[in-house]
């Protein structure tokens, strides 16, 4: 490991810069905003899971007083929408037909909510109801229901990858083992709800306020689904209530707002209630994979083949992308050398799943990290030795093409081990046990799938005070990245923090950067303003060569707001070079710079192969539980959580992104998850659909594996995906490590572990009676 | 409509309302105090969080004009004379608040507990915000927060009973 240089910025613990505006309530969300005239939309959507729209009468609501204007497809464009531009199948208000319970279908504007939730009570529509099919193995089947038309099987995608010689590598093998893994619908749960308001003036611009983590793609897709140029939308995002994914692509709820406004002639806001939120938001997607690894007696990975089926939903949104990194972390987790994958996409008639933390990583990482303790079991070694074995290196190049620039994963699994106990703890007596498990995700956002980009463009100028203004497409969603980049900026100009603003709320001005997701806010877009500081910096150097007199080979120190020429006492102000600039050269400081990883490119779409990131991150988890015997309730009594982070550039808040993803990952592995009934979300509120409150949590210790990434900004990665997705496998294994039932289902509730543990008391008994 | 007469803030109110309002809509578009946040509507999140009496309460769950002739601090209120209260500054030096939507009733139901309890214990801090819900946190630094500010820290009696 490369020692670290001394930092002014870099490497301090210092809090948000909108913190106090945090703790006074000062900030500014959507829902605090009100424009003048504006009214207030509600959706009118099916209760049906899969039926055709035979009539809509919004006669009466039309009439009701107070109501603005009342829309059915009619009024809208009937632009087909998606994530994807190539599989767009989703109408803002449907026309023909009903995929799932909560499909839009007609909306309205009123005065204000009240009359708008009347008016919505007075819309009549006649449909005639299709056989549906809610389970995505059923729905593959022939013979059921068919969604669409033109889709077989209901499958709409399947995505093979293959590398090296799978069957060699099974025929090799001494052991071979096969599971299955199922995962739940995670819905995003940010405490503030999704919420819009669209305005159009007399011209027909439209200025959208968004609570969203990439102000750039909804105006990208609004115009598509309006029908309006980019130039004329303008999005506008105040503060954002919690995101994680889930507010990066439109909602049918956008492009209502609009038609809404448009129709009424006045501002109209839309806010999600939290029932809306559970039943109809993209949550994390429900997979089934089915898991096959071939290993050598002594613990070497030789083979793994998974067929990974996703449970699409009733729309098209991310479905192929997640799913192919669900593959793409089975098989490049680990040194194997051969690996076959198959991700297939099956519509159903239920909610539609989307992008929630982990794009796919905590789905692979529950099936791979439960099965590498199965295999360890058998293989009568210890499940740290055997990832230990396995485990990536750096420098290493897998299989699928993956350059391993920096890799932690080593350190992260003994160090995480070590501080949990694991020696002490593995054999502990009574329902007590630990288990650890890794992580590998793209540690930097990926260089995409699908003709996306990974690239951030960011301007920078430095005002005649000395002050700094950084101008990025990527939101601060609450994790602290105005924070992150302010401090690259300041170590690079020797500004403080304070003199530091960022600007990325408003598309009219904003670079057409790719907005905030997959953990790359850090290191691409911190690259990116490392480069434009360091651009200024020439700039105001050259201007404090001419002030002082001295010739092209002097070198200067920028540390609190002065320029210092080296070897003598002498130094200017950045305000003072900044004016200089403006006067003498004719020209203010500006910078402009664009990051695009140089070692990265999206890999082959056909075969898949390629170096798909930047960097990777790696981590381990250790967690330590207590099981009732009577309830087969589960209380985790520690995590411990070691990540490679490359370098932390603010330890305070990576420790804040870890904690709160062990929290998320610790819901994922006991409580969360949409439960349905004939196609029907049944948990649709905060008490039925659990996230884990102050007293549910243990005390969390991380570990920060410095690995210094040599492509990251001041050698950092990415660390806002990572920490949920090896919580609910290393507690899964805890789980069997006290109990020795293994459960393959999240989550982990306690009707299964009791379930499991009378199966296995009752034949324990019996071989007992036996003897 | 009914008269609601209230000490909001430290100050004497006065408004019309419906008589199926909730207080926190009436805080938040009655008297346009939009620190205090509304997650869900039923009680189960805790954002709306305020002072009733002194005594932490789900705005959402509480009609207006039960609010009548009674005292509600909400965020808005905690300062005195733009001065911060030590949770405040504790939330911002332990970086308690990620995207702040829960942090208004976070703070409320934090402050709720200091003042009845000046040095309170981790499990007393966990027991005091567990009906407000954050989905960024973990709460870890929440509750490392709570428990950082100790009697005698920029806390007097009388600052105690700050707009109440």
């Amino acid at each position: 490991m490369a020692t670290n240089p001394a930092y002014s910025a870099i490497g301090k613990r210092l809090p948000k810069q909108d913190s106090e505006s945090l703790v006074t309530g000062e900030a500014k969300y959507l829902d605090d905003l009100k424009l003048p005239g504006m009214l207030y939309g509600r959706i009118f959507r099916s209760p049906h899971p899969h039926a055709l729209i035979k009539r809509i009468n919004t006669a009466a609501a039309e009439s009701l007083p107070g109501v603005k204007a009342v829309i059915t497809a009619d009024d809208t464009e009937k632009v087909k929408f998606c994530h994807l531009p190539v599989t767009p199948n989703k109408l803002a208000l449907n026309d023909e037909k009903v995929r799932f319970v909560g499909d839009e279908v007609a909306a309205v504007a009123a005065v204000d909510w009240e009359t708008a939730d009347k008016a919505l009570g007075l819309i009549e529509v006649e449909y005639e109801l299709l056989p549906a099919v809610f389970d995505p193995l059923e729905a593959m089947q022939p013979g059921a229901p068919q969604i669409y038309e033109d889709c077989d099987n209901n499958i709409p995608a399947r995505i093979a990858r293959n590398f090296g010689d799978v069957d060699k590598g099974f025929a090799e093998a001494d052991y071979i083992f096969e599971d299955t893994y199922k995962t739940p619908l995670i819905p995003a749960c940010s405490i503030e709800p999704h919420c819009c308001i669209a305005s159009f003036d007399h011209l027909g611009n439209l200025t959208f306020w968004v609570s969203t983590q990439n102000p750039n793609n909804y105006q990208k897709a609004l115009s598509q689904v309006l029908k309006i140029p980019q130039n004329r939308i303008r999005v506008i995002r105040p503060k954002v209530g919690g995101a994680f994914g889930n507010k990066s692509v439109i909602l049918p709820m956008d492009p209502i707002a609009a038609f809404l406004a448009k129709k009424a002639g006045q501002p109209v806001k839309l806010v999600n209630s939290r029932e809306e939120e559970f039943t109809t938001t993209r949550g994390r997607y429900a997979m089934v994979i089915q898991l096959k690894t071939g290993v050598s007696r002594d613990g070497k990975l030789l083979a793994r083949e998974a067929k990974v089926i996703t449970n699409n939903g009733a729309y098209n949104n991310k479905a192929t992308g997640i799913s192919l990194l669900t593959s793409n972390r089975i098989g490049n987790l680990y040194r194997i050398p051969n690996s076959r994958t198959e991700a297939i996409i099956v519509y159903t008639n239920t909610q539609y799943g989307g992008a929630m933390r982990g794009w796919g990583g905590p789905q692979a990482h529950f099936a791979v990290e439960s099965q590498m303790d199965t295999i360890a079991e058998k293989l009568g070694m210890d499940p740290l030795e055997l990832r230990l074995k396995n485990a990536n290196q750096t420098g290493d190049t897998t299989p699928w093409g993956w350059l391993i620039a920096s890799c932690g994963l080593s350190e992260c699994l003994e160090q995480a081990a070590e501080k949990i106990g694991w020696q002490e703890k593995r054999n502990l007596s009574g329902l007590r046990g630990v288990g650890i498990a890794s992580v590998l995700h793209t540690g930097s956002g990926s260089a995409g799938t699908h003709g996306a980009g990974n690239f951030s463009e960011v301007l920078l100028k430095v005002y005649s005070d000395g002050a700094v203004g950084l101008i990025v497409g990527e939101s601060d969603i609450g994790q602290g990245s105005d924070t992150v980049l302010s401090q690259i900026a300041s170590e690079v100009l020797g500004v403080p923090l304070n003199k530091i603003t960022v600007a990325s709320e408003d598309t009219n001005f904003t670079p057409p950067s790719m907005g905030t997701w997959g953990s790359k806010v850090t290191f691409i877009s911190g690259n990116a303003v490392k480069m434009a500081a360091e651009d200024a910096r020439l700039q105001l150097a050259a201007a404090a060569k001419r002030i002082l007199e001295v010739g092209d080979d002097a070198r200067f120190a920028f540390v609190d707001s002065r320029i210092h020429l080296e070897g003598s006492g002498q130094s200017i102000g950045i305000e003072e070079a900044s004016n200089y600039c403006v006067q003498k050269f004719g020209k203010p400081v500006t910078a402009k710079a664009v990051y695009e990883p140089p070692n990265a490119n999206p890999p082959d779409p056909k075969t898949g192969f390629g170096n798909y990131c930047p960097t990777y991150a790696f981590g381990a988890q250790a967690a330590e539980v207590e099981v009732d015997p009577e309830t087969g309730r589960v209380k985790v009594l520690r995590i411990v959580a070691a990540h490679d982070v490359g370098k932390a550039i603010n330890p305070l808040l990576v420790e804040g992104q870890i904690q709160g993803g062990v929290a998320q990952g610790m819901g994922y592995a006991l409580f969360e998850g949409a439960r349905e009934k004939d196609g029907r979300v049944v948990n649709d509120n905060f008490t039925t659909n659990k996230i884990l409150n102050a007293t549910e949590m243990p005390w969390m210790e991380e570990i920060l594996v410095e690995t210094l990434d040599p492509h990251g900004p001041f050698n950092a990665k990415g660390i806002g995906e990572p920490p949920l997705i090896a919580t609910a496998p290393a507690i899964a294994n805890a789980v069997y490590n006290a109990t020795g039932v293994r459960i393959k289902e999240l989550p982990i509730t306690p009707d299964k572990i009791l379930r499991e543990l009378i199966i296995k008391r009752e034949a324990e008994g019996c071989s007992s009676e036996k003897e | 409509m009914a008269k609601l007469n209230l000490q909001l803030n430290g100050r004497a109110r006065e408004l019309s309302v419906s008589p199926h309002q909730t207080l926190v809509d009436v805080i938040r578009e009655g008297f346009g105090l939009t620190g205090t946040k509304k997650g869900c509507g039923t009680g189960d999140c805790g954002a709306c969080t305020v002072l009733l009496d002194g005594k932490p309460v789900n705005s959402c769950l509480v009609l207006a004009v039960e609010a009548d002739g009674h005292e509600v601090t909400t965020i808005e209120g905690l300062q005195s004379d733009g001065e911060l209260r030590p949770i405040q500054k504790a939330f911002i030096e332990h970086g308690a608040a990620q995207c702040g939507f829960c942090t208004p009733g976070m703070i409320i139901s934090a402050e709720a507990l200091l003042r009845k309890t000046p040095n309170p214990t981790e499990e007393q801090a966990r027991r005091a915000i567990s009906g407000n819900l954050c989905r960024c946190t973990g709460y870890q630094k929440i509750v490392e927060a709570i428990t950082s500010v100790k009697a005698g820290r920029g806390e007097s009696s009388t600052e105690n009973h700050h707009g109440d």
